[in-house]
């Protein structure tokens, strides 16, 4: 895993949580891990797929996730509901929309998926060969860990259908 | 979610798992649901990007992992270790790799992911605004329930090394 990945996913965290939840976030100690990661409550998963290719976690106990909802919508969220939960997963999607953004610049394009949101303590979620790098950000709501399970892709992101067809021979 | 999205992953599941496990597959009943998915034992998930956009999902038993495993390496496994988790993530990615193809030869192209492995029963995953078909693969090792979360993408950009084909040009 690169470091030049690491620092957009922390700019865009930044920027994010700062315009939409109105929240100024610390950066903790980093950690490398290899085995499967254990949940918290409340984990968006995103896949990236192109010349950086991976998965990225956002994990945070569910008090967190209902005051960051709760400030992002700018109402007093009482349960993790519905609108809660797209608002998490909309969060997810918006930094790693970001960062994938910020990475492209860098010469590294890639495409994210779909947000997924996995609600459950304790699941063991497992990148098979990819490492994690963890990255836990402090603010006043709580405290949200990244882990960024990424690598340079081995494809380049050309769709099948992009290919260069030779011509017939004459 | 479209009817032609999941043909292709029943088509694969099929060619796949005859191919490695020799098991034949029946499919079982078709539902379309709306709520988050609770996880089994194990889920291999696999994100598509592309023309076609989504959440793929795999979900079987411990019994049903271990048996497949055994069947597609050839040794009895008793106990779910990474070896048998990079397999059953590798069986996840292969399926999903050959629906990929399909959907590309029927004019959807797309990317997929690296797989994850979520293991834990009883959590709940959700696509937030995504409906799920779901459509359980019946084998003499038990049941792999496939969910396909998936659409047409609105927004398909192509990247900056498109190409485009003029068919003309190639003619002469």
């Amino acid at each position: 895993m690169n470091v030049k990945f690491l620092n957009p996913f922390i700019e865009a965290a930044y920027e994010t949580l700062l315009a939409d939840a109105k929240t100024k976030i610390r950066r903790g100690e980093l950690t490398l891990k290899n085995e499967p990661f254990v949940t918290n409550d409340v984990t968006v998963i995103l896949s990236m797929i192109g010349k950086v290719e991976g998965l990225v976690f956002y994990s945070m106990d569910e008090r967190t996730a209902l005051s960051l909802a709760s400030s992002m919508l700018g109402d007093e969220l009482s349960e993790f509901n519905e609108l809660a939960q797209s608002g998490i997963a909309e969060m997810g999607n918006v930094i790693t929309g970001m960062a994938s953004g910020k990475i492209a610049d860098a010469g590294y394009e890639s495409n994210i998926s779909p947000p997924a949101l996995l609600l459950g303590k304790g699941s063991r979620i497992s990148t098979m060969d990819f490492a994690r790098i963890i990255v836990p950000l402090d603010c006043e709501l709580g405290r949200i860990s990244i882990h960024l399970a990424i690598r340079e892709g081995h494809h380049v992101g050309v769709a099948s259908s992009n290919f260069i067809v030779p011509g017939k021979p004459v | 979610m479209n009817v032609r999205f999941l043909n292709p992953f029943l088509e694969a599941a099929n060619e796949v798992l005859k191919a490695e496990t020799r098991l034949s597959v029946t499919k079982g009943k078709i539902e379309l649901e709306k709520s988050a998915l609770t996880t089994e034992d194990i889920t291999v998930l696999i994100s598509i990007v592309g023309s076609v956009q989504g959440v793929a999902f795999y979900g079987l038993s411990y019994k049903t992992a271990l048996d497949l495993v055994s069947r597609m390496m050839g040794q009895e496994f008793t106990e779910f270790d990474n070896l048998a988790r990079s397999g059953i993530a590798e069986m996840g990615n292969v399926i999903t790799g050959r629906a990929s193809i399909i959907l590309s030869e029927n004019g959807l192209d797309s990317n997929i992911s690296p797989p994850t492995v979520i293991e834990g029963h009883g959590a709940k995953v959700s696509i937030v605004d995504f409906s799920r078909v779901v459509v359980p693969l019946e084998t003499e090792a038990g049941t792999i329930t496939v969910h396909l979360a998936l659409r047409e993408s609105s927004s398909h950009q192509m990247d900056e090394n498109f190409v485009q084909l003029v068919p003309d040009a190639i003619k002469d």
